[in-house]
């Protein structure tokens, strides 16, 4: 049986940069079972593009939720170390 | 305006899009409904120490663009998961079907067999009279 369901993501970040973090904290991420499921991580200009495929529908749910789950934890860290200020107040 | 998408393509050929409207209040939530802790065990007392944190809000109180996508993405992932857990589900309603079948075959392959070691053509009856 081969890897024949696929699900392709598109995620735009605020410039290259971030797209470029997200995939280099993404990579390093071992896939258990590469004969049952496969990631790969791309970035075209400001948008981290990530292809999925998998030998069921069942191994591709679980691994894209826990992919996506990742992806929001990057967003969220990159918005707290390097997004705006939340108040005016100088920092320390 | 950061508005991730996916597209599935499945064994069968069916191909889905999946996009995000920013107006649906379902991308604009970092409470995700297919994620985090069911219901069950939290109407059971326990509480969710993992919750997702509120998106981060600028000095003006503004959810900043980064927040934005991190509610958009959990929309996202919420379509993803629901759809593909309805193809599972059907999925799991054709495998009877096929268990079925399987076990037809079986039985077909162990009556072969079992003819095959008796003499294979029935003539054993014969004989043995």
């Amino acid at each position: 049986m081969g890897l024949d369901h696929s699900l392709k993501l598109e995620i735009p970040f605020e410039n290259a940069r971030q797209a470029t973090i997200a995939k280099e904290v993404l990579k390093p991420d071992p896939i258990l079972k590469p004969q049952d499921f496969q990631v790969h991580y791309t970035t075209a200009k400001n948008v981290l593009l990530v292809s999925f495929q998998s030998i069921d529908d069942r191994v591709l749910r679980v691994g894209v939720s826990s992919v996506i789950d990742s992806i929001k934890t990057i967003i969220e860290t990159i918005d707290e170390l390097d997004g705006p200020p939340i108040s005016s107040s100088p920092t320390i | 305006m950061l508005l991730p998408t996916a597209k599935y393509c499945g064994s069968d050929a069916e191909t889905v899009k999946f996009e995000v409207n920013p107006a649906d209040a379902r991308y604009q939530t970092t409470d995700g409904r297919t994620t985090g802790a069911s219901p069950y065990v939290l109407n059971a007392g326990q509480v969710d120490r993992d919750r997702p944190s509120e998106p981060r809000r600028d000095a003006n109180g503004k959810i900043t663009a980064l927040g934005e996508l991190r509610t958009r993405l959990t929309g996202l992932q919420d379509d993803i998961n629901e759809f593909l857990t309805q193809r599972m589900e059907l999925a799991k309603g054709k495998k009877p079907k096929l268990q079925g079948n399987q076990a037809k075959q079986e039985e077909r392959i162990e009556n072969e067999i079992k003819e095959l070691l008796d003499g294979g053509d029935g003539e054993d009856d014969a004989d043995g009279l």
